[in-house]
């Protein structure tokens, strides 16, 4: 067997243990109530529903007349009891739509439609009507990443089964249960965009092998779309890093993976493609990790967009008594800690983590003492201590040079660091001012120009 | 960084996980790695050598914490490092040093040489080579012209380098053994070239030291004293050449942290070295020489900086099974072009 790597990369403990056995199983939040963000990927939504509206499963809430924008859909049948902020992942507030739910089943999907026969705009509509995003966390509309600019040809399309977030298993067991669903919903995208698939599994995933090239072969796809195997380091599912492992391309600083003439998908999204077709069901439940070594019972499920975590306790996810130290969403390595667990789980969300003090790392910092641990860490090349002394002695743009904005944040260096330096914070915070910086530049050259032109 | 609330939930920014190695530890694995030389350093020079690494650990560690008392910093001799630089500065001299000239090695160390730069990490000198260059220059006799011989347990003032720079020097195989296992005057920890490797060995494979700069200082000193006619497995067995590049040349603080800086870093050292056993007047010239380039190791960073989407551009694509036959029409097409 073939495994394919990249220089760098750290191997934190997986834990994967705690939740691969556990099936996914439906849970519904004790409080009957979903909070759903107006907006989860794209342009800012407008609402089109008002208090005491009632709401059928599947009806559009929300939507935007912009291209790179996806509506939001109801997740349950009832009434909107609220519309206003609410804290979302990021301990922000974002404006959203409370629904309490009548128990009624009824749905509002859109007719089915069969995604290899129809047009590609009609398809791509399909893809944009039922609200689909990327489930990986960015939240990028798919429509959007499905139809590359005009001169990008896409000869391959990765399949992002990597997974290498440690604790998360949602992806491996969407791929043991939902074999046939993930590979049809590939199969769209492939057909959309005419390119060769890859189904990148990540080797301590490798049982899943043989079921996936039978459902491959199975489907009539042995063509058209091959399963490799990647070594598992984190962070072997970044789209550079696995473009570069598995083919050996990579993807120019501050491109595209189109550029390189790839693009890459999440597990969950080409499942809610699959659906989207074949049920005209939008993207209104998702499924996601509980775990963590506060977390009771470790499992996956799969809940309405907009549960509350919170609403959740103690029905569904039972916690050890005082041991919570960090509730995070997302994985350790890139997830957001959040202050409480009165958040809703939006598209992007793969899993909920309640980690005990022991495991998470809430060391001061020393000073660096230069052991270059970081640069051996880091996936993307670059050499992190030297980006934060400058980013200390406020050089930016010297830390420009050092390569700062091909940062993907992955956070392996702050991993690695034995003096916990908070590397990839301040990477954040620098990519953050050299960001502002150029559009303050920007709209001084443009101001200059205008005013030039009156003279 | 991390702050709590009233329900001891933390938060921070990502990541929320850490490998557990910390400095303390690094430096611990360092101080086990010189724990063999400092026991046979303490056989064969007896208990004169541990009385030296003993103050020198004690001086090292005392006047780090008096400096930063008397500073106002927070006292952090309990990260190890100054543990370090008084093994290291112990073992760098010889063994009939007296103490209160050790003493004012680990203070020149520990204070000029590291606390006036700003402590742990900012030092831009190795400071136990600063030390035992302060001691050097200061007291030439003591320092670099009085050897205990463990056989004879008589002092002498010539070595083998002075010796082979003389041209007095004849080896026969007996005696490359006895450089090789160490028993033979010289500064404390750096007379058993076998131990050294082993600790070379051990520091490598825990990942504590990269191979980078020992390995060329060592293949640049061979080499130049190859091609000048020299006695190459000499020049590697006697002095202080392994000692220095296994634990001076990869200092973390003092060298460069990018890998083709580390190779320019211990080439530099090599030849240094190189030049100053040859045409110096010393007869050694490993301390200064990993010293000078230690002056070099911020530009060296700078310089030899390494980037994403820069180096390996030009790797070719692995193509697809199925789209073989279209790339191959591709490429054809692309050179055409061209």
């Amino acid at each position: 067997m073939k495994m394919f790597t990249f220089k760098g990369g750290i191997y934190p403990p997986e834990h994967k243990e705690l939740s691969r056995d556990s099936k996914i199983t439906d849970a519904f939040p004790s409080t009957r109530t979903v909070t759903i963000p107006v907006t989860m990927g794209g342009a800012p939504n407008e609402c089109v529903v008002k208090v005491g509206d009632r709401v059928v499963k599947g009806q559009i809430l929300a939507q935007s007349d912009k291209y790179i924008s996806v509506p939001v859909h109801a997740s349950v049948t009832g009434t909107v009891k609220k519309i206003g902020p609410h804290m979302v992942t990021g301990n922000t507030e974002a404006p959203c739509i409370t629904i309490e739910a009548d128990g009624s089943d009824e749905t509002a999907y859109m007719a089915p439609l069969d995604p290899f026969t129809c047009d590609e705009k009609d398809a791509l509509k399909r893809i944009k009507d039922a609200g689909i995003a990327g489930m990986g966390g960015a939240s990028f509309p798919t429509h959007v990443k499905l139809s590359p600019p005009e001169g990008m040809e896409i000869e391959y399309v990765i399949l992002n089964a990597a997974e290498c977030e440690p604790y998360l298993t949602v992806d491996y067991r969407t791929l043991k249960e939902e074999t046939g669903k993930v590979v049809d919903g590939f199969a769209i995208e492939l057909r959309l965009l005419g390119a060769h698939g890859i189904i990148a599994l990540e080797s301590n995933k490798a049982d899943l092998l043989d079921e996936l090239k039978e459902a491959v072969s199975k489907a009539g796809y042995a063509d058209d779309m091959e399963v490799r195997v990647v070594k598992t380091k984190y962070p072997q599912g970044c789209e550079k890093n696995l473009t570069l492992a598995l083919l050996g391309r990579e993807i120019p600083a501050g491109c595209l993976p189109a550029a390189a003439g790839c693009l890459i998908s999440n597990v969950g999204t080409v499942c809610a493609i699959s659906d989207a077709f074949r049920f005209g069901k939008p993207l209104i439940e998702r499924a996601l990790t509980i775990s963590g070594g506060a977390c009771e019972t470790p499992e996956n499920i799969r809940v309405p967009i907009g549960t509350n975590v919170g609403d959740l306790i103690p029905e569904v996810i039972r916690l050890r008594n005082g041991e919570v130290a960090k509730i995070i969403s997302g994985g350790p390595m890139m997830g957001f800690a959040m202050t409480n667990a009165m958040f809703p789980i939006v598209k992007g969300t793969s899993g909920v983590l309640f980690l005990t003090k022991k495991e998470t790392s809430l060391a001061d910092e020393t000073p660096c003492i230069g052991c270059a641990a970081c640069i051996r860490a880091c996936p993307m090349n670059l050499a992190p201590v030297l980006m934060a002394r400058t980013i200390r002695s406020g050089d930016f743009e010297q830390a420009e040079k050092y390569g700062l904005t091909d940062c993907i944040e992955c956070g392996s260096c702050s991993y690695v660091c034995p003096a916990h330096i908070r590397l990839v914070q301040r990477f954040r915070y620098g990519k953050n001012v050299v960001r502002t910086r150029k559009t303050e530049a920007k709209t001084k050259a443009a101001a200059a120009q205008s005013s030039g032109g009156t003279k | 960084m991390a702050e709590s609330d009233k329900n001891e939930i933390y938060l921070s920014p990502s990541p929320h996980f850490a490998n557990g190695v910390t400095t303390p530890k690094l430096m611990c694995t360092v101080i086990a790695a010189l724990l063999p030389e400092c026991v046979y350093g303490v056989v064969i020079f007896g208990v004169r050598a541990l009385i030296t690494i003993l103050i020198s650990v004690a001086g090292t560690v005392c006047f780090e914490a008096l400096f930063q008392k008397l500073t106002k910093h927070d006292i952090t001799v309990n990260d190890c490092s100054a543990v370090v630089t008084g093994i290291l500065l112990a073992l760098v001299l010889p063994p009939t040093t007296p103490v209160w000239q050790v003493l004012l090695g680990d203070a020149f160390a520990v204070i000029v040489a590291k606390g006036f730069f700003g402590g742990l990490g900012a030092n831009v000198w190795n400071p136990a080579l600063t030390g035992r260059a302060f001691l050097f220059i200061s007291f030439p006799v003591a320092l670099g012209a009085s050897w205990l011989d463990p056989a004879t347990d008589a002092v002498s003032s010539a070595t083998v380098l002075s010796q082979i720079k003389e041209g007095s020097f004849i080896a026969d195989s007996g005696t490359y053994l006895q450089y090789f296992l160490g028993n033979r005057a010289g500064c404390i920890g750096e007379t058993s070239i076998l131990l050294i490797l082993i600790s070379f060995a051990f520091l490598v494979l825990t990942r504590v030291i990269d191979w980078r700069a020992p390995l060329t200082m060592v293949a640049t000193v061979a080499l130049l004293t190859w091609v000048t006619g020299g006695d190459v497995l000499m020049a590697m067995l006697s002095g202080g050449l392994l000692f220095g590049a296994t634990f001076m040349v990869t200092d973390y603080a003092t060298a460069p942290v990018t890998g083709p800086g580390r190779l320019v870093f211990g080439t530099g050292c090599g030849l240094i070295t190189f030049l100053i056993r040859r045409f110096g007047g010393y007869p050694e010239g490993v301390m200064f020489s990993i010293l000078i380039m230690n002056s070099f190791s911020a530009f060296l960073n700078k310089l030899t900086v390494t980037k994403y989407g820069y180096g390996r551009r030009a790797r070719k694509p692995v193509p697809a099974k199925k789209t073989v036959a279209e790339f191959d029409v591709k490429n054809a097409k692309e050179e055409a072009v061209k």
